[in-house]
């Protein structure tokens, strides 16, 4: 258990920039979920800290300790890869045992911590198989008994569901939820998966373009994205992005205008929910629309809808059926507006 | 893919000639040392024998011929562990570090392959005679191995290179050090490579002939394709001892040979990573 500091941490390969100047303190304990879309840096940010790449440039520190020069092995973190990385000459008893056979386990301790980590992810039967034969499920249970048979201060997981289908990927998300709790190990997951982000983290970091967008916890990320960037991100469908500018407290779209009391002018990006948007009679519209395509999703129906040249995205109710290609009137929640400058693209009341 | 059923028979056929032309020596040498002394050569030529008779292999067993024997062994043997050992220890270089000087010592390692035997034996020759090391194993060892490394090199760092690094990185945080994960999880891994490259220096040495005749003067020395020289006498040719000595000669490399083959199938990191 420890905690882990980021400090001007920085990655190049070659002249192309994966990682810059970032800044991360980690608490014990924690549950860290660093998420971003393919390409954004996570498994570089992952890696460094592992002790398999090093950083260009800054500092981690694992329990207050810098540990820049310390070998991988020396550590004493466990980590689950992306692509599992099995041993596959061992059986799956072998693969679970291997950390404890390097720390020179007696034979019958580590018998028994194998199989109690077994037991851990539902594979004390299959110790005898090889990695071959099991499905992907079965590896990933593998993978992870293997980083929690030894108590290592620190769980580094690669995008571990990423292989598993749906259903399993839920099960084995509230599996993992439950296991960093139970083990209270601080843990740092990568993954480009936001539901996953949002149910298993204490605190997201949002990565994109080789730099933090955002740091919080779920909620708070969900609730004030700190930029387009992370509005368009989070959320399914994310957050609708509609340019407008306000002048004298009313935002005016080519469609329609709202009252927004107290913002300042300028050009801006409104950003709206799509569970905050509503069908409204003509009188009452906010914003008008051409209906582009309505799909019933049993409890909603989403609606998307042409807002000029904008395409939103709008969850009303089961019953708000309506045929493409015919005109919408689009009510807005005034409560629950999110306003981002439109040059810069960062939230207009981070400051507050 | 799809085949009509006259290319089928097309690609058939000619893999039915393809065979034919590789085999048909192997059956001849059958033949021929199946046949009794009088038959070798009498008109018409017959392609089988009308009484079979194993009498050359008896002649063939001689001493001398167990002397040759026991002599490949010893030299094959060595140059195939000590090659494919360091040959392993190369790849493994080659294949995981990054350093600009491996590349250009690579490329050192690609152009000793293309030297042709007949341009390195004399240098070597004077080398072993330097030493005082001609007309013995060592001689023959030392030149088999440097004939060989290069290729058994190449051929064991294309390998190695497609094993997952994943792997070693999940051993190396699991704890273990750098000559550990070499031994936990290269050499065992690296299993398939390992026996092709085996076979590769047992085929080249076995049948090595050029530096066998040059670098040994007895008789207690020589080995096997030098000791078939025996019955290429000044006034003829002892055919059918000959070809019984070569039957000898081929079954213990084919036998061998079939005996691994299963092991070549590089299917052993099957389940490691996915995809
Ligand atoms: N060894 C490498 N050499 C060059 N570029 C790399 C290397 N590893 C990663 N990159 C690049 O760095 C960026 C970040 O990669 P990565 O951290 O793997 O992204 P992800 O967020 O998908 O895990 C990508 O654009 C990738 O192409
Ligand atoms: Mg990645």
């Amino acid at each position: 258990m420890a905690t882990v500091e980021l400090q001007n941490l920085a990655k190049n390969f070659g002249g192309f920039t994966a990682l810059e100047d970032l800044n991360l303190m980690i608490e014990d304990g924690e549950f860290l979920v660093l998420l971003g879309p393919s390409g954004c840096g996570k498994s570089t940010t992952m890696r460094i800290i592992a002790g398999l790449d090093e950083p260009t440039s800054g500092r981690i520190l694992i329990g207050g300790k810098q540990v820049n020069d310390i070998p991988a092995r020396d550590r004493n973190l466990a980590m689950v890869f992306q692509n599992y990385a099995l041993y596959p000459h061992m059986t799956v008893g072998e693969n679970i045992g291997y950390p404890l056979k390097i720390q020179r386990i007696g034979r019958a301790d580590r018998e028994r911590r194998v199989r109690e980590a077994a037991a851990k992810v539902e594979m004390q039967e299959l110790l005898t198989r090889r990695p071959a034969e099991l499905s992907g499920g079965q590896r990933q249970r593998v993978a992870l008994a293997r980083a929690i048979v030894r108590t290592p201060q620190l769980f580094l997981m690669d995008e571990p569901l990423s292989n598993l289908d749906a259903k399993l990927r839920t099960v084995m998300r509230a599996e993992l939820k439950h296991l960093q709790k139970e083990l209270a190990t601080t843990t740092i997951y990568v993954t480009h998966d936001q539901v996953e982000a949002m149910t298993l983290a204490d605190r997201i970091v949002i990565l994109n373009d080789a730099r933090i967008q955002q740091i919080g916890a779920p909620a708070e990320i969900y609730a004030r994205p700190a930029n387009v960037f992370v509005a368009g991100f989070i959320g399914s469908p994310p957050m609708n992005l509609i340019a407008g500018e306000i002048k004298d407290g009313i935002f005016v779209h080519a469609t329609g205008s709202l009252k927004v009391e107290g913002e300042p002018d300028g050009a801006v990006t409104l950003g709206i929910r799509p569970e905050d948007i509503s069908l409204v009679a003509t009188d009452k519209a906010d914003l008008e629309g051409k209906v582009y395509s309505s799909e019933l999703l049993g409890d909603c129906t989403l609606i998307n809808a042409h807002i000029g040249k904008t395409l939103i995205a709008a969850k009303v109710r089961p019953e708000d059926v309506r045929e493409i290609n015919t005109p919408v009137s689009v009510g807005i929640d005034h409560s629950k507006l999110h306003f981002f400058d439109a040059s810069t693209g960062t939230r207009r009341d981070n400051a507050k | 893919m799809k085949h009509t059923a006259t290319t089928r028979f097309g690609l058939a056929a000619l893999q039915i000639v393809l065979a034919l032309f590789v085999l048909l020596p192997f059956f001849w040498m059958i033949s021929v040392s199946l046949k009794p002394a009088t038959e070798p050569f009498a008109i018409p030529a017959r392609l089988w024998p009308t009484a079979p008779t194993l009498e050359n292999y008896v002649t063939a067993f001689r001493p001398e011929f167990r002397t040759y024997f026991m002599n490949s062994i010893i030299v094959s043997g060595a140059s195939v562990a000590i090659t494919v050992t360091l040959a392993l220890l190369a790849a493994y270089s080659f294949s995981r570090g990054k350093l600009i000087a491996l590349t250009v010592l690579m490329g050192a390692v690609v152009i000793a392959q293309m030297f042709p035997h007949s341009a390195i034996i004399i240098p070597i020759y004077k080398m072993m005679r330097l030493a005082d090391l001609l007309n013995t194993y060592t001689s023959l060892i030392i030149a088999y191995v440097s004939v060989t490394l290069p290729v058994a090199i190449w051929m064991l760092r294309g390998f190695l290179i497609k094993l997952p690094v994943s792997l070693e990185e999940a051993a190396s945080i699991d704890g273990a050090g750098p000559v550990r994960v070499f031994w936990d999880i290269v050499v065992p891994l690296a299993r398939p490579g390992v026996i092709a490259t085996a076979v590769y220096v047992l085929i080249v040495t076995w049948q090595e002939f050029l530096f066998a005749l040059s670098f040994t003067s007895t008789k207690e020395m020589r080995t096997l394709p030098v000791g078939l020289n025996d019955f290429i006498g000044q006034y003829g040719i002892r055919y059918g001892e000959l070809m019984a000595s070569s039957v000898m000669v081929s079954v213990p490399v084919i036998a061998i040979f079939f005996f691994l083959q299963r092991y070549l199938v590089a299917g052993l990191t099957a389940g490691a990573v996915k995809g």
